[in-house]
């Protein structure tokens, strides 16, 4: 099939009722989950999964991006009005946005906020729909070798990026790649740390340990200090973005949304940094760079590009290579796997019209962004004035009925609560949970590459460096690790000298 | 200095990683005796993460030795927090086991109200509202629209 013929097959099934009505549903939920301080898009994305469970896959799936979608721009409201990012991606945001709320040029920042996020969320389903077939295609090539070595080098990214320590990155990413070890073994199929309980031989539930790990935890938070996550609103002002502003920051926001573009495409790094980024870059190059920090409308532009750029870029590695961009993708996956899809080369060749049909959705769905995201702005004060009080349990029995939906098994409710307080233990330490669960997605498939590559070669590890795509991907592991303990070192002389001055 | 965070995470990781060698693996796992390869046995890759876990919290101890900073925030403790946490445990556990007893939406809405009051709620009429709501609302869309089976209880079954 061609290209404008897998377009077609896909808008076939994306025009229908349920899709578009799935696709705004999903951008609604997305932008009120990430407006409410203390609810993450990842939650809200982990907490809708379970919704998703009666519906079409595609239905389902666009559903969920657009609550990715809606998420990652309803975290900017809050980080403008309150000076409380909704999501860590919208931390870039508050630089200059809340700067701009206190000279009483709220609702300029917020509309700015809308045209960079949709602008760059375009931009980078553009990307997605370009560079993700072509990548699939490569992996074509792949034999299991490659996908061990493949696995190896996101795992190192995303444990070495995803926290302030490279160490505790790492044992996140243990613990979960030990974990996914739980149930029958993939080769021989006998017991491994199921203590003869039938519920563990099928391993541990991804639902149930995904919503333990992102949504229990802010329960417990909660619990801990009540009086946590209270914001002050502000009014929206009466100045509004205009087109002239628009076109000022076209540059910066085409920028933000290519720096977006580039680092969602490399799995593990995420948004806030591309954020942080596209912001840097912004200041460097503008000509009001004074103005940075004081209430500036491109740094609103630069951040919100940066991080909506990554948006669609995050989906490239998931369709084309079955690795998850970030965790949000990662919780993504479990959609697919709900529905019996595996996410990868062979999904672009076995099911083109769903992915032709994910690219439609996705570019409806930065309109859908528009509009719903203009009405947001205005609704925002009625959102942010949820009690906590019933926010919270409202949560915990969201996450209780979710969790039980997956298998009707009241056991995964309590595997939930058990990772619910790993994580929060985790959080407590300072240890990121996004490589905890990458790794326990992505663990499995590890292990299966792995004795796959031994029992083709009779145990000799030289098929592991077969041939030039596994030198590439190992090469590409070395030169993180020593780039990532090279960073580390650097930030600890940083501290030393810190320390050295204070004292 | 002694940097707590990452000394005790190593800490609590290398016991982990002797607990997984000596005792979880030799006991959990089940390995045929046929099998001749050892990278081919189902305790290979349990062991090999064990060992990479032990490690890594060695080398978390060295460097919570050297380190001079934590970046970890503190949560530091409020009036009365240490309680809540021990009463939401057993509110969690309260929870699983009285589901296959009471049935979900009646113990969803108890525990919603327990919880409210655990996190001290100024809106107490709103939240008792909700928490009969919710669990019904709930209900309706997994039982009769997604067509799940949510358990009833022994008292009072819904239809």
């Amino acid at each position: 099939m061609t290209l404008l013929e897998n377009l077609a097959a896909g808008f076939e099934l994306v025009a229908n009722f349920e899709s578009v009505f799935a696709l705004a549903g999903g951008v609604l939920i997305g932008v009120i989950a990430g407006a409410i301080p203390g609810l993450s898009a990842t939650m809200a994305v982990a907490l809708t999964l379970p919704f998703t469970f009666a519906m079409q896959p595609i239905t389902g799936i666009l559903l969920l991006l657009g609550v990715y979608k809606g998420g990652i721009f309803g975290g900017s409201i809050p980080a403008i009005l309150i000076k409380t990012p909704g999501t860590p991606a919208s931390s870039a945001t508050i630089l200059d946005g809340h700067p701009m709320v206190k000279n009483g040029q709220a609702g300029k920042a917020l509309g700015m906020a809308l045209w960079a996020s949709c602008t760059a969320d375009l931009i980078s389903n553009l990307a997605l729909i370009l560079f993700a077939g072509w990548l699939a295609a490569f992996a074509l090539k792949f034999g299991p070798p490659e996908f061990f070595t493949l696995i190896l080098f996101s795992l190192t990214i995303i444990a070495g990026v995803s926290g302030d320590s490279l160490l505790k990155g790492i044992v996140s990413a243990l613990f979960g790649l030990i974990l996914a070890t739980i149930g029958l073994d993939l080769v021989y199929g006998t017991n491994r740390f199921t203590l003869n309980d039938p519920n563990l031989m099928g391993g541990l539930n991804f639902i149930a340990v995904l919503i333990g790990l992102f949504a229990i935890p802010e329960i417990l938070a909660m619990v801990w200090n009540p009086k946590s996550k209270e914001g002050e609103t502000q009014n929206l002002g009466k100045e509004w973005v205009t087109f002239a502003e628009y076109k000022r920051c076209f540059k910066t926001i085409v920028r933000g949304s290519f720096i977006g573009v580039f680092l969602g495409s490399i799995p593990g790094i995420g948004a806030a940094p591309s954020a942080f980024l596209s912001y840097s870059e912004a200041r460097r190059k503008s000509p009001n760079k004074e103005n940075f920090g004081k209430g500036e409308i491109e740094g609103v532009a630069a951040s919100e590009s940066g991080n909506n750029g990554v948006a669609g870029a995050t989906l490239i590695p998931l369709l084309a290579l079955g690795i998850p961009g970030d965790v949000i993708t990662a919780v993504i996956i479990g959609a697919f796997m709900v529905h019996n899809l595996q996410p990868g080369p062979m999904m672009f060749l076995n099911s083109p019209d769903i992915i032709y049909g994910l690219f439609m959705g996705l570019i409806i769905s930065s309109v859908f962004l528009f509009l719903i995201g203009s009405v947001a702005i205005r609704a925002f004060s009625y959102v942010a004035d949820i009690p906590r009080g019933i926010l919270f349990p409202a949560v915990m029995v969201l996450c209780v009925y979710g969790c039980y939906a997956v298998n009707n098994n009241i056991f995964d409710v309590g595997v939930m609560f058990a990772m619910g307080w790993l994580g929060y233990v985790m959080l407590c330490k300072g240890i990121p949970a996004a490589p905890f669960l990458i790794a326990f997605i992505l663990g499995p498939l590890l292990e299966d590459n792995f004795r796959q590559s031994m029992l083709m070669s009779g145990g000799s590890a030289e098929i592991l460096v077969r041939g030039p795509i596994t030198w590439f991907f190992w090469t590409l592991t070395i030169i993180t690790i020593v780039a990532i303990i090279r960073s580390g070192m650097g930030k600890k002389k940083a501290e030393a000298v810190e320390h050295g001055n204070q004292e | 200095m002694l940097n707590n965070s990452y000394f005790s995470t190593g800490l609590a990781s290398l016991i982990l990683s002797l607990f997984l060698i000596f005792v979880a693996i030799p006991y959990g796992v089940t390995a045929p005796s046929n099998v001749t390869n050892i990278v081919l046995s189902p305790v290979f890759w349990p062991e090999v993460l064990s060992i990479l876990l032990g490690i890594t919290g060695i080398a978390l101890m060295i460097s919570g030795r050297s380190a001079v900073k934590d970046s970890v925030a503190e949560l530091l403790p409020t009036k009365g927090c240490y309680k809540r946490i021990a009463l939401l445990a057993v509110l969690m556990a309260v929870y699983v086991a009285a589901i296959p007893w009471l049935g979900l939406v009646w113990t969803s809405m108890i525990s919603f109200v327990a919880l409210a009051i655990l996190i001290k709620t100024s809106h107490p009429r709103t939240a008792l509202i909700s928490a009969v709501i919710i669990p019904l609302v709930l209900y309706m869309f997994f039982a009769h629209v997604a067509g799940m089976a949510i358990p009833q209880g022994e008292f009072l079954r819904l239809p």
